[in-house]
């Protein structure tokens, strides 16, 4: 066990229980806080982790249990009943959500003393806030104008700004709740050398990712967690990966990406895009995609692969001059209904802003998108109904019933829902965008099952992915995208990690500079 | 049965049903006069107004909308139903061609008010509250000014053979009755039983989920304004042959009691989700209440409005309270 | 003063035989509340007539008629009537009598000659004309012709106006007429002088009283759905119908001896004409003109009814 800077933990915690009614959601949890480390909490979707971090920030009271704090002074608090959000806030104590809490309407400044105004007389000093949330952004090494509204910032500075309200508070934990959910690599690595500071100042942090070679890297001590269960607290460097992977899902994970067979050259190309151009987004893209290929989407956020995917499937429009050809046809789609007649399905990232109707129940959304397949003036909701039982066998979609509205499901279940939506409209080619975000190992793993047998049975599949491994693991050849241009696609050894990232940022690109830029 | 989506809500269904029958029985112990087949069926006959454009309301309403032009543009086709009928009399001899094409004709406005309506919030992208403000006016106006400030009244010989529409009956029930509940009928079926209507559910719902959904989501947006701009001519149709008549004063304050139906009904009046026979129980309600009072002098005259206002507030509260039991 | 209401054809006989003084040019403002509903429909026909008649017959009149659809609106067209119109004499049917007395006050201050219709001012003074139908006498009307028909007695029911102050002049002058008769008032409710609560309020009137022998509409557009639900009713043979205002559909049915319309009270809309008939007779006689002007009620029966009946007019 490496050595903490202070010999007692900041908290302590001992035999927690937390239940909702009568469902037991943590119980017999042992817990110690030090200062200076990282401590990883490990866990599938539902094992507990974020309420356990919602219990030591003052969200939720414990059913049972002990939780003391320990001030600097050396004196200890029993945290009880009257542990709420202030009261943790003002002992040093802050989580930051993975829906970020910030006034959006605010400047930056503002945001890191909301609560804790520094005035002069009765008014605002809003120089001094500027000027000391300065300090704090410089220390951090953030390069975000104190003035800046927050509404303008991306979703990666809005965390640094998180982080500098939690740090101008000189908080002795800091809880940071899957943060690199919404970064890119490069901003994830910002972060971690900002983690390496806190800790040297002898923060104590508390930590939470799906993903593992982040908390390899990072982490001092891991605590794992199963349905509510303590598995244990090891020292970080005795864990490998599938150790971890093992120990969170309970079972031997043999491989984590299945074996998808390359298809033969000679395999139909079923989608060629050229010339590509999206008015204000996407620059310049080409690609081939033929049947039974896996192809792999790569880039920073915000390089535009999104907006490339949508135009394909006629959510935004492409420009006069670019050429699409889907299975030997040229054709641009006006409307996301014409390119899934034509046999396209597209799965968006956005689960529960565009996939699912959260208010709606599980056949309603599973048929929303097929509805014409089910319906010759009249729904056949029996012909619906035996879809959807079918397809919650193939798809595993656990749900207790199915008045069950979208929104009750685990994300890895809406996740599901949103596939055996996409694929009752039976296309052949599929775009996939971010199938794993904010998704537990197990239910991953099955997607990727989905991936494979899909591409294995002749279906064609793009996969849009933030997650390095991922890409790598399932893809045949890997696209990737940086500010608006494909720069490159990388087929068997180039496809690696450290080649992407240099096509991903710029450093390295296979267009050709002396042309013109399609489009602006 | 299409219920068992929305097992979450179906509840609901309860609260509006119980405040009609608790109305109904209040309406017995005011006046034995209250159950006799007369008066019953003029209340049948005087819901189908509000109740067929609040048919119409329902979709719009389920698809995320507003329509607060219906009680204007119900004028306003009556208007020009007056108007054609009276001067096609001395072109068409048969007064029943000239009631036809006037239905014809009024169907036809009906659509295309609709269609304005529908085209403005979803092509122009302006909230449909403004636009249909907006048009609400113009139609009170119109009617207004073809009325030059007064009254058009329907020839006498025509509205002779039309008033059958209104006053005659079929198996002991005014015509009236029959139309509504067939457009209830239809309206059930295509909200619950068709694409079209889940598509409405599913924008109502969340608009952009619809559009990643391939759901055509401005057309059937339009179209469920153009379905009640046709349930407006519908009811117009009903209308204009009880009275013969149309002036500035037709129609005030359709838009809220159709939307009054439509809520008490267990409709969302944020969109998602909708329910005809509600809506159908909505308008019964509201009429029951304005016939009670009117068989009572208990209550003073003054105060109608505050009886009918705690009455539509207590039926919505039964149908949320059924609800939140159901919801813990 | 009081001049009956024999006056309007008086002064437009004087006008028409062209009593003329000076051939100064003169300008008349009118402002009136625009046609929102049947009455002020035929308030507005009045006026437009009134207007063309005097200019065609007086070619050194002119006169300015602006209508409004609000209290405020009607301020705004006071102050354009004075300082772009310059006009010399203000004919006004006030929206609301509090919200308009000041702007009027204004106008008068500016040396013009004012003509006030039917709804009075809250201050005294400001008018040097005022032109009014009379409320209390409609009601009190319409109680005799009920007791005069219903001699022996009868059960009736009163469907009134919107509860204004209007409605309550009527109706608390028609049950002190009818107080010490025979005559029981079954009930009343508000049918808000439209057509469609006059149907539906009958209908339940009808539903509930087995017996009724005559029905005080207070207004024609209300009257028109009685009739209706009368006949719908089948019960046309047991009782009748008194309305009110003389829309010329109910005055053509008295005219026609409709048994179920036997008559009809007067409330004029062609109050407004009277009141620029009497305006324009300041200027083209030089007669001095002040005071009160109140038109009476008559009852129009089959016998006078021609007089009341004016086709042309949407009311």
């Amino acid at each position: 066990m490496p050595e903490p800077n202070s010999h007692f933990p900041i908290i302590t915690a001992r035999q927690l229980h937390k239940s909702f009614g009568d469902v037991q959601v943590l119980q017999g949890i042992d817990l110690d806080i030090y200062g200076g480390e990282v401590l990883a909490l490990l866990g599938e979707n539902g094992a507990g982790k974020s309420t356990l971090v919602k219990l030591l920030a003052g969200f939720e009271t414990l059913t049972a249990g002990q939780l003391e704090l320990r001030d600097l002074d050396g004196s200890s608090h029993s945290l009880a009943a009257d542990w709420t959000i202030e009261q943790a806030e003002k002992r040093g104590v802050v989580l930051i959500h993975q829906e970020l809490n910030l006034a959006e309407q605010l400047n930056v400044a503002d945001n890191i003393f909301l609560g804790n105004e520094l005035k002069r007389g009765l008014l605002l000093d809003q120089k001094r806030m500027l000027q000391k949330s300065r300090e704090y952004l410089q220390a951090l090494n953030c390069e975000v104008d104190p003035s800046t509204l927050v509404a303008e910032l991306a979703v990666s500075a809005k965390q640094l700004v998180e982080i500098a309200k939690a740090y101008a508070k000189q908080s002795r934990v800091l809880i940071l709740d899957e943060p690199t959910a919404v970064l890119t690599n490069r901003e994830s690595e910002a972060l971690f050398i900002l983690i390496e500071q806190l800790k040297q100042q002898g923060v104590a942090i508390v930590y939470i990712s799906h993903k593992l070679d982040e908390i390899e890297r990072i982490a001092d001590r891991i605590v794992v967690l199963r349905d509510g269960e303590m598995i244990g607290t090891y020292p970080a460097s005795t864990l490998s990966k599938d150790d971890m992977a093992r120990l969170m899902v309970g079972r031997e994970l043999s491989q984590l990406f299945p074996e998808i067979p390359r298809p033969p050259d000679s395999a139909e190309v079923v989608l060629e895009l050229q010339d590509a151009c999206v008015p204000g987004t996407i620059r310049h893209a080409e690609f081939q995609l033929r049947k039974g290929e896996v192809l792999g989407f790569s880039g920073l956020v915000g390089s535009g692969r999104t907006a490339l995917m949508e135009a394909i499937v006629g959510l935004r429009r492409f420009s006069e001059a670019t050429r699409l050809t889907v299975k030997g046809r040229q054709n641009r789609y006006p409307t996301l209904a014409a390119a899934r007649d034509d046999g396209i399905g597209y799965l968006t990232k956005d689960r529960k802003g565009c996939g699912l109707l959260l208010n709606m129940s599980l056949p309603f959304n599973f048929s929303l998108l097929a509805l014409d397949r089910f319906s010759r003036g009249l729904i056949d909701v029996q012909k619906e109904q035996a879809q959807f039982e079918a397809a919650v066998k193939t798809f595993d979609i656990r749900h207790k019933d199915d008045s069950l509205t979208a929104g009750k499901l685990s994300g890895g279940n809406q996740q599901k829902l949103l596939l055996a939506k996409i694929m009752a409209a039976e296309p052949d080619i599929i775009i996939i965008d971010e199938p794993t975000r904010g998704i537990d190992i197990g239910t991953r793993t099955e997607i990727y099952r989905f991936i494979a047998e899909l591409a294995g049975n002749g279906h064609a599949i793009i996969l849009v992915s933030s997650d390095m491994l991922e890409v790598i693991g399932l893809s045949h050849r890997v696209a990737v995208m940086c500010r608006g241009e494909l720069t490159g696609i990388l087929e068997g050894e180039a496809i690696e990690e450290h080649e992407i990232m240099r096509y991903a940022t710029g450093l390295k690109s296979d267009l050709d500079k002396q042309k013109e830029p399609l489009c602006a | 049965m299409p219920e068992k989506y929305f097992a979450a809500i179906d509840l609901k269904t309860a609260g509006p049903f119980l405040a009609l029958i608790a109305l109904i029985v209040i309406g017995m112990l005011v006046n034995e006069a209250f159950l006799s087949t007369g008066n019953l069926s003029n209340i049948l006959a005087r819901s189908s107004f509000i109740g067929i454009v609040a048919i119409g309301a329902t979709f719009v309403i389920t698809a995320g909308g507003i329509d607060l032009s219906v009680g204007a543009m119900a004028a306003f086709i009556s208007g020009c139903m007056i108007l054609i009928m009276n001067s096609l009399m001395e072109s068409i001899e048969s007064s029943v061609t000239i009631i036809l094409l006037a239905i014809l004709a009024s169907i036809g406005i009906g659509a295309l008010a609709g269609l304005l309506n529908g085209l403005l919030t979803t092509k122009a992208k302006i909230e449909a509250f403004i636009v249909t403000l907006g048009t609400m006016g113009i139609y009170r106006s119109l009617i207004t000014y073809m009325a030059d400030g007064g009254t058009l009244s329907l020839n006498f010989t025509i509205g002779d053979i039309y008033s059958e529409v209104y006053y005659g009956t079929l198996l002991g029930l005014p015509y009236p009755v029959w139309v509504f509940l067939l457009v209830a009928v239809v309206g059930y079926i295509l909200l619950n039983k068709t694409v079209f209507g889940r598509h409405c559910f599913a924008i109502g719902s969340n608009e952009q989920v619809a559009l990643y959904s391939a759901i055509h989501v401005d057309r059937v947006k339009t179209m469920t304004y153009m379905l009640q701009g046709v349930c407006v001519s519908i009811a117009t149709i009903i209308y204009v042959p009880r009275l013969g008549s149309a002036s500035g004063q037709t129609g005030i304050l359709w838009e809220l009691e159709a939307i009054a139906a439509v809520i008490i009904g267990g409709t969302v009046l944020k969109g998602g989700y909708g329910r005809i026979w509600g809506t159908v129980v909505g308008a019964l309600i509201l009429t029951l209440i304005g016939n009670i009072l009117n068989l009572t002098d208990a209550i003073s005259n003054y105060l109608n409005g505050a009886v009918q206002g705690i009455i539509v507030i207590v039926a919505v509260y039964l149908q949320r309270g059924a609800w939140r039991k159901k919801k813990h | 003063m009081k001049i009956l209401q024999r006056l309007v054809p008086v002064i437009t006989g004087c006008l028409l035989l062209g009593v003329t003084a000076n051939a100064v040019a003169q300008t008349i403002g009118v402002s009136i509340p625009a046609a929102t509903h049947g009455w002020a429909g035929g308030m507005n026909f009045h006026a437009e007539e009134t207007k063309k008649r005097l200019e065609a017959a007086y070619p050194e009149l002119s006169i300015v008629l602006l209508t409004a659809n609000s209290a405020s609106e009607q301020a705004n067209d006071l102050e354009d009537l004075v300082a772009i119109h310059n006009i010399d004499a203000l004919v006004v049917l006030p929206f609301e009598s509090a919200p308009l007395t000041g702007p009027v006050r204004n106008v008068k201050r500016q040396g013009v000659f004012i003509t006030v219709v039917d709804r009075g001012l809250s201050e005294p003074g400001i008018q040097d004309v005022y032109v009014a139908g009379n409320n209390v006498e409609m009601g009190r009307v319409s109680a005799q012709y009920m007791k005069q028909r219903l001699s022996g007695g009868g059960d009736i029911v009163v469907l009134r106006g919107i509860p204004t102050v209007i409605d309550e002049q009527r109706f608390g002058a028609f049950m002190a007429e009818l107080e010490g008769s025979n005559i029981n008032v079954l009930d009343n409710q508000y049918a808000n002088w439209n057509r469609d609560d006059g149907f539906t309020v009958m209908q339940d009137f009808l539903a509930r009283f087995s017996k009724i022998d005559g029905v005080w509409a207070q207004d024609d557009d209300i009257a028109i759905g009685v009739i209706q639900a009368v006949r719908q009713a089948r019960r046309q043979d047991e009782l009748f119908i008194v309305g009110g205002g003389g829309m010329k559909d109910i005055v053509r049915r008295v005219m026609d001896g409709d048994r179920l319309t036997p008559v009809d009270v007067l409330y004029p809309p062609s109050m407004i004409a009277t009141a620029m008939e009497l305006t324009a007779l300041k200027f083209i006689s030089n007669a001095p003109l002040n005071g009160e002007y109140i038109l009476g009620s008559p009852l129009i029966t089959p016998e006078n009814a021609a007089q009341y009946y004016f086709p042309d007019s949407p009311f």
